[in-house]
């Protein structure tokens, strides 16, 4: 049984259909790259998987550790181990950051019958996870997501899925919006979080961030179908090449 | 939750007091440089509340949350006069809405010719947590003198959806997230004696 098994996916808004009969496998433990042009259809993929109430599935099916994921409401999506780091994280003003996080752990581990963390625990294990990425108490203060610059708002994406420990975790346009020493301190976050048990799906326009986060497989993904997958060599022609083969 | 009545607290000098709202119709008049705040907690029939900023120096600040659920049909009604020149006022309403409840509002600011440099706000904002329930909120501005600062403004609709699925991607079931985004859309708005009848009827209702 595949960690992620996607057969013939079929999706969208209202009529229009975006996902255009997509198939993706991905295995326990291992990192998938897709790589698009703009408008390919990642975004939406990814929401899919996380299950926005925006997008309409016609056809096909996702099953993740053997479960329908389509049947599940997206906190029992969430509770199962899926994790989705947003490209547009959004803003709630008047939810307190650490609160939020906090009320999260806490749902997911009454999810699988463990006990709620005490108030102790909680901030030991923020505050251990919050230094390595460089978060500071301050924007642990914050509404979450507000007032924080495009970089930061992807440290804290990377943080809350350090924190939550998912075992599938999508990373939409991680690198979007961040400088080099930003984009170090992230894709550590991430390394340090490869493990036999956990899988990636990372989603990229450029080839930059695969340099930081070695994929195992690349695929390339046009108007809603991954037209192509390969090892990194398939990155390292994309990034000389372009999508143009691929129209 | 037993729901007795519609909740009210004056701030006046500093000091917080009850009011009574039980008659639904209080008027209040406000001196020289004085201001007072109003707090209240519409949760059935009418209520109108009248303020006249008498003097100059005179300041109100009027606060409402409303909460409806079942077939309540509720109305609240705030008026402001500025009877002398540089007074202040400002309306803040917030309310949430369930079931076929519905709601109307009206926010009356009455600024006569000769009250020069007014400063008179009105801000109204509901969530409707159900397609059957609604609002209707009506701004009446009686502006006639031209030296003035006024602003109105209201937005009413569901909760924002990728606010929920933001919460929901995180774990937290739809109900707890609701309530979560209901309180922040509350924030700091009402006493504490009143914030904790908010919570008793979220938890209840919601
Ligand atoms: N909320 C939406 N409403 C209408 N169209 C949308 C919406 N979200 C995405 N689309 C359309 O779906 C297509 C794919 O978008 P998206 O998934 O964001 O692509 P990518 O992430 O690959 O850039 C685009 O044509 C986009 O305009
Ligand atoms: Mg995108």
């Amino acid at each position: 049984m595949a960690f992620l098994e996607i057969k013939d996916l079929h999706a969208g808004i209202g009529e229009k259909e975006i996902i255009k009969g997509l198939n993706l496998t991905i295995e326990k433990g291992e990192v998938h790259a897709i790589m698009g042009p703009n408008g390919s259809g990642k975004s939406t993929l990814s929401n899919i998987i996380a299950g926005h109430p925006a997008y309409t599935v016609y056809g096909g099916s996702i099953l993740f550790k053997g479960k329908d994921l389509l049947s599940l409401s997206p906190d029992e999506r969430a509770n199962s181990g899926v994790f989705l780091a947003f490209q547009y994280p959004t803003e709630l003003p008047g939810v307190g950051t650490a609160l939020f996080l906090k009320t999260a752990l806490n749902a997911k581990r009454k999810f699988l019958g463990e006990k709620e963390l005490d108030a102790v625990q909680f901030m030991k294990r923020l505050k251990t996870r919050a230094t390595a990425l460089g978060i500071t108490d301050e924007m642990l203060k914050r509404p979450v997501n507000v007032g924080f610059s495009g970089g930061e708002k992807k440290k804290i994406e990377t943080f809350q899925m350090a924190f939550l420990e998912p075992d599938f975790c999508i990373l939409d346009e991680m690198d979007s919006g961040l400088d080099i020493d930003a984009l170090k301190v992230v894709s550590d976050g991430i390394n340090v979080m490869r493990e036999p048990h956990r899988s990636f799906l990372m989603i990229t326009h450029y080839q930059r961030l695969l340099n930081y986060i070695r994929p195992d497989v690349v695929h390339i993904m046009v108007d809603g179908r991954i037209v192509r997958s390969g090892d990194m060599s398939l990155a390292l022609y994309l990034e000389e090449k372009g999508y143009e083969d691929y129209r | 939750m037993k729901i007795t009545g519609n909740i009210g607290f004056i701030r006046k000098n500093n000091v917080l007091s009850p009011l009574d709202l039980t008659g639904g119709e209080l008027s209040f008049s406000v001196d020289r440089d004085e201001t007072i705040q109003i707090y209240c907690l519409h949760l059935i029939g009418s209520l109108n509340i009248k303020v006249q900023l008498q003097k100059e120096g005179a300041r109100c600040s009027l606060n409402c949350v409303y909460l409806s659920h079942q077939k309540a049909r509720n109305n609240l009604s705030f008026e402001v006069i500025h009877n002398e020149r540089q007074t202040s006022s400002e309306q803040i309403v917030r309310g949430i809405l369930l079931d076929q409840a519905s709601m109307n509002f009206l926010g009356t600011i009455r600024i006569p010719p000769n009250s020069q440099k007014c400063v008179g706000t009105q801000n109204h904002r509901a969530v409707l947590l159900s397609d059957e329930a609604s609002v209707s909120a009506i701004p009446e501005l009686e502006i006639y003198a031209d030296d003035v600062q006024c602003s109105h403004g209201s937005a009413v609709g569901p909760l924002d959806e990728n606010a929920l699925f933001y919460l929901q991607s995180r774990g937290i079931d739809k109900k707890q997230a609701t309530q979560i985004l209901l309180k922040a859309f509350l924030t700091d708005l009402m006493p504490n004696e009143i914030q904790t009848v908010i919570d008793e009827w979220m938890a209840e209702y919601v």
